[in-house]
């Protein structure tokens, strides 16, 4: 017999290929999506500005501090330096701020603590700085009211944006594959008159496909990965060959193991269709 | 196989491997076979002639139960066709071997791997038929030409192929669609005389063709199929196999 991956087999091997990395792409990209919005969320709930009312002055600021660090909402406190509130109207504006420029600051950045986020976060922090003596109000708080489903909303339109296109590859796999059934048509001819049923000879040619959607899916998937890689390394800079196995959680590995997986069955199903179709017309004519 | 106690197994125990009682069957719109009565036994070998489009495919497609009869009754080794499932016809099928007027094979394969199908398909090892299978291509004269891919092999060349493949499986009814078409008359006859020669192991051999001299090459029962009506030829007792040796 002649090697297997002969011209319409490795047209449609490549076919496959492509589907498959399109799959696993559109995967790993609803995967950075997923992992970014998650991040902007953490970093949003865990985020607050406490501007120190009274008492005035450097003993305002430590004894907020020292309020707030024996608060179990608050991770860390610490007041904001000249430099910081200069960076960050710098990167709100646009516009470049001299710290020189600055007035005297009566504000404490606080990261809260990560169960925070569930509760009556500005409430407590005033009635903790006030149980230490301190009047105080924050002026960036988490609020869940005000654009605080977005990330939610993103990650899910990510998700499902992703697998409605890898339905839609594993479909165009599907299809691809009966044009494997139909070049086996002599096969399932033969196979017909030698008395294979309807499900042996569908088998038979659903195997082959689906051996071929596997590997095509294996170099798809591998292609995807690869190229995720490198689109981890042009964003991220400073990222090293040790960093990023640290980087890649379990669950981000899905898409490309589904994409082998996903193609081979793909492939099979819509073979074994195209086969026993054309097995039914072999098996009885007039 | 057809369960005991059951008046078509017994039809087929008795040796009976076809028997076709007033059958219809055609394409469509279109009959083909009308009233048909035909019966073919174990260790025989009948020759249905007729002049072209006159229903001699159409009879074998009906034995080699790929067409249903539309009226009447077609037992086909101990098969009644037309009220069988597809799992029961491809279990009859397996023993049936079939030579089509344009036999269709796995064009890249090899002969050799295209006569071996049927063994393939029933599981068995290429080790364990490898032997029997150059056997059978010795048998029907293929020589080297097995070792090919059957795109190369010439017209006379695919048809002893597929009489190989049709023996192959050791089937108990031949069927053979016009099997001397595009050959020489020589080779048109050492053919059917190699197809013939099966009948001495009990396998019943039944022969299509517009050739009414084939009849010459081995003990025949002969019939005459015009416009789709079957009719006996000459029913004696077939001459005996020396006569023809």
């Amino acid at each position: 017999m002649r090697n297997a991956l002969t011209g319409v087999e490795r047209a449609l091997f490549w076919t496959l290929a492509f589907a498959a990395f399109a799959a696993a792409a559109a995967g790993l990209s609803a995967r950075a999506v997923d992992r970014v919005a998650a991040d902007y969320e953490a970093a949003r709930s865990s985020y607050a500005i406490v501007r120190v009312v009274a008492p005035e002055g450097p003993a305002g600021l430590a004894a907020a501090e020292m309020a707030l660090a024996q608060t179990p909402l608050v991770r860390s406190a610490a007041p904001m330096t000249a430099g910081r509130a200069a960076a960050l109207l710098s990167e709100w504006g646009g516009a470049d701020v001299s710290a020189e420029n600055m007035p005297p600051l009566r504000l404490v950045e606080v990261e809260l603590a990560p169960s925070a986020a569930q509760r009556d976060v500005s409430g407590d922090i005033v009635a903790a700085l006030a149980q230490g003596g301190v009047t105080a109000e924050l002026i960036q708080a988490p609020d869940d009211a005000g654009g605080g489903g977005l990330a939610t909303r993103v990650r899910m339109a990510a998700f499902w944006g992703a697998l409605v296109f890898s339905l839609m590859m594993a479909v165009i796999v599907s299809l691809a594959a009966r044009s494997l059934a139909a070049r086996r048509r002599e096969m399932v001819t033969v196979m017909c008159d030698l008395g294979a049923t309807r499900g042996q000879t569908a088998g038979r040619v659903a195997d082959e496909a689906a051996v071929l959607g596997l590997y095509a899916g294996l170099a798809g998937g591998a292609l995807a990965a690869v190229a995720g890689v490198i689109v981890l390394w042009l964003a991220i800079p400073g990222l090293n060959l040790n960093a990023l196995p640290q980087m890649i959680l379990p669950v981000d590995l899905v898409p490309i193991v589904a994409a082998p997986l996903g193609a081979a069955i793909a492939a099979g199903a819509g073979a074994r269709a195209a086969a026993g179709y054309f097995h039914a017309q072999a098996a009885r004519l007039g | 196989m057809a369960r005991p106690n059951n008046p078509d197994f017994d039809l087929y125990q008795s040796g009976v491997l076809v028997r076709l009682t007033g059958v219809d069957a055609g394409y469509g719109a279109a009959t083909v076979l009308v009233g048909i009565d035909f019966e073919a036994r174990a260790g025989e070998v009948s020759l249905i002639t007729g002049p072209a489009a006159a229903g001699k495919t159409t009879m074998t497609h009906l034995m080699r139960l790929a067409l249903p009869p539309r009226s009447g009754r077609a037992v086909i080794l101990g098969l009644d066709v037309g009220r069988s499932g597809g799992k029961a016809r491809a279990n009859v099928k397996k023993r049936i071997g079939y030579v089509a007027e344009n036999p269709v094979f796995v064009e890249q394969w090899t002969a050799f791997d295209n006569i071996a199908m049927p063994l393939r398909m029933a599981g068995h090892k290429p080790r364990d038929y490898a032997e029997d299978v150059r056997e059978l291509v010795d048998f029907v004269g293929l020589g080297g030409a097995a070792d090919l891919a059957m795109e190369k092999l010439s017209g006379a060349e695919r048809r002893r192929a597929a009489i190989a493949r049709a023996l192959a499986g050791k089937p108990e009814l031949i069927l053979a669609d016009d099997p001397t078409a595009g050959m020489s008359p020589g080779d048109g006859r050492r053919v059917v005389r190699l197809l013939a020669e099966m009948r001495r192991v009990g396998t019943c051999i039944i022969v299509a063709s517009q050739d009414e001299t084939l009849a010459d090459c081995a003990p025949m029962l002969r019939w005459r199929i015009d416009r789709g009506r079957l009719t006996p030829v000459d029913h004696a007792a077939p001459q005996e196999a020396e006569a023809f040796e």
